[in-house]
């Protein structure tokens, strides 16, 4: 059986994506109530991570 | 009855409608994953209540981006590439449920509890399936816990709302009865021939309107436990 073409590539996009909006989350998690500007970068970071996610460009991803 | 257990060295070995049925349901199961987030990041991860709720919005997303991933993986090692549904616009979703957009956290919060726990019981029916790499992602505990902490959340919020009272309580008793049809329809159609045949070949467990019933069961015990009122089960569904 011939996997379908990029599926390890997609795999491992995703992987990246996926890490780096764990990242940004647990990053900010601890600092809810003391630092309000490392909160917002993060939240900031996932909205960006998750733009790019949501637009589904998956040809630009893995060229 | 089909009892043997397939590895994705010996799926070229089996029968054609096997295959055309594991295809089809890894592809929409990919789909319904990575439809949860667009549905809802672009209006709830911007407008959530708190700094505490955008994050775990953002963390929900990446969750179900993670089983995608796992779903996708499983159907391109069969040669489906499911990459197509990640650009395809919501309407053309394969399950209604998917096919809108979440403008409201009352929103939100019914869709964890009810269309979320509709995913947990379509995960449960991969459990110990005849195909083992399927298998083994749902049976991998952190996806089992993720889906429940997701369940876990929307439950919550929806009780929270509902128990503020006034039009708090009716805003959320609207979602759920937007919802409550939405999820009693993603279990299809009671009489479903190929439901028959994914049990035939040990890929589901229930028959549809078993699932059905029994989720049906647990959200209703649910919803009366909040004070909200229980919506007609036959309004609104596409699938009975």
């Amino acid at each position: 059986m011939q996997p379908a073409p990029n599926t390890e590539a997609l795999d491992q996009q995703f992987k990246e994506f996926i890490q780096a909006l764990k990242g940004a989350v647990n990053s900010a998690m601890p600092h809810l109530k003391d630092d309000p500007k490392i909160v917002d970068k993060a939240i900031d970071d996932c909205r960006e991570i998750l733009d790019v996610v949501m637009e589904g460009k998956v040809k630009e991803w893995l060229s | 009855m089909f009892s043997e257990k397939i590895e994705l060295k010996d799926f070229d070995k089996q029968d054609p409608e096997y295959q055309d049925l594991l295809r089809r349901v890894l592809a929409i199961q990919a789909d319904c994953e990575i439809g949860g987030p667009n549905l809802y990041v672009k209006d709830i991860l911007p407008n959530a209540p708190s700094k505490l709720d955008q994050l775990i919005v953002a963390r929900t997303a990446a969750e179900e981006m993670d089983h995608y991933r796992k779903m996708a993986k499983c159907a391109g090692d069969i040669g489906v590439d499911v990459s197509y549904v990640l650009s395809r616009p919501n309407q053309e979703r394969y399950v209604e449920a998917f096919r809108g957009t979440i403008k409201t956290w009352e929103d939100f919060s019914v869709f964890g509890f009810l269309i979320d726990r509709v995913g947990r019981f379509q995960l449960e029916e991969f459990i110990d399936c005849s195909y083992r790499p399927l298998a083994r992602v749902v049976e991998d505990p952190q996806v089992i816990r993720e889906e429940e902490g997701h369940i876990d959340f929307g439950t919550n919020c929806t009780a929270e709302c509902a128990a503020k009272g006034g039009e708090a309580k009716e805003r959320i008793q609207r979602a759920v009865d937007y919802w409550y049809a939405k999820g009693l329809d993603m279990f299809g159609n009671s009489k479903s021939y190929r439901s028959e045949r994914y049990i035939h070949w040990g890929l589901k467990r229930r028959p549809n309107a078993v699932a059905r019933q029994q989720y049906k069961d647990e959200v209703d015990a649910l919803i009366l436990q909040m004070g909200l009122q229980l919506p007609d089960p036959n309004k609104g569904r596409l699938y009975m």
